[in-house]
């Protein structure tokens, strides 16, 4: 069940999303739900350019790979990175 | 053991001449011979690993060119992992390279790294990197995952049940291997020098730690601190093979 309360989520970014936000850490504001998903989905909505990995970013949890699903609280570490890349 | 040619590697404090010889006695496995694999042997070999088997069906293609530093356009319709032996056998006669001109799968990868020291991953797929980590956990080898998409590299050195396996990061990854991906022609060597030197460390027993990520064009050059997932079904509790 989602939450209806708002959250301040900080996330730390890597790769080109840290270049995007022009910051290292950004504080994003979840006014609807408390998944990662959610985190993304404003993530996205603020630097568009990131959308076209919306699908396939990797993020963690305090430290670990967690997927869109994982729920969270203000409390949690949070990081977005680029996919796993697989070219050879 | 020639003094001279090691000379300025053994300097190097945290490797000596203790260090040096103790990769001389390793075992190292490239699978996949492309931008990736080939620049990463070429480096191994002269580092001095003591066996070096380089894996991989294909032939050289003029496409391969413009990123790996070992084929010329002579080779182009010739196997790259004996081109890889034959390019880089006589640049180090100390060593032993030994190319294999197979596709690794499921049915032969057992009989192919049981006696690797470390596994190198020169591969250009995600299953194929699956069935790597697969391995490395039942024979508890290391390996060290590298990839490339475009100007940003990724690398990862993997100690099996001491640091987080493959699966552990890429549970919703997916794999475009069946498109042609885009690749910065000097990226390959970049990451691959970065893959070799995560091997030396591996090999010389130091725990690897975190994802590397490199982003040429934005110049971000990251390590994601990143544990292992107890729930991971590859390297996690609940996977028998464990």
């Amino acid at each position: 069940m989602k939450r209806t309360n708002s959250m301040k989520i900080t996330v730390r970014l890597f790769g080109r999303y840290k270049d995007i936000a022009g910051k290292e850490k950004i504080h994003l504001d979840i006014t609807d739900g408390n998944t990662l998903r959610d985190v993304v989905d404003v993530f996205v909505r603020q630097y568009p350019m990131v959308a076209i990995d919306k699908s396939r970013m990797m993020i963690t949890k305090n430290k670990m790979y967690a997927s869109f699903e994982t729920t969270i609280t203000e409390e949690d570490e949070i990081t977005l990175s680029p996919p796993v890349v697989s070219g050879g | 053991m020639s003094i001279d040619r090691y000379r300025r590697q053994t300097l190097v404090e945290e490797l000596g001449q203790k260090g040096q010889e103790l990769l001389a006695k390793k075992h190292a496995i490239v699978i996949g011979a492309g931008g990736l694999g080939s620049n990463s042997a070429n480096l191994l070999v002269r580092m001095g690993i003591g066996n070096i088997d380089i894996i991989d069906d294909d032939i050289v293609d003029i496409t391969n060119l413009h990123r790996t530093s070992v084929f010329s356009e002579h080779d182009i319709g010739k196997s790259k992992a004996l081109i890889v032996q034959e390019k880089l056998q006589p640049v180090n006669t100390m060593v032993h390279v030994k190319g294999i001109n197979q596709k690794v799968t499921s049915e032969n990868i057992d009989s192919l790294v049981r006696h690797a020291d470390v596994i190198i991953d020169g591969t250009d797929n995600i299953p194929l990197r699956l069935l790597i980590n697969k391995v490395s956990i039942q024979y508890k080898t290391p390996w060290v995952y590298a990839g490339v998409y475009g100007t940003v590299g990724m690398v990862m050195g993997i100690l099996p049940k001491k640091t987080p396996c493959f699966q552990c990061i890429t549970q919703d990854t997916l794999d475009l291997s069946a498109h042609e991906i885009p690749v910065l022609g000097s990226l390959p060597a970049t990451i691959a020098a970065i893959q070799s030197n995560e091997t030396i460390k591996v090999l010389l027993g130091r725990q690897p730690s975190g994802l590397i990520i490199y982003d040429v064009w934005n110049q971000c050059f990251d390590t994601l601190d990143i544990k292992r997932n107890p729930n991971c079904p590859m390297c996690g509790k609940k996977n028998k093979m464990n």
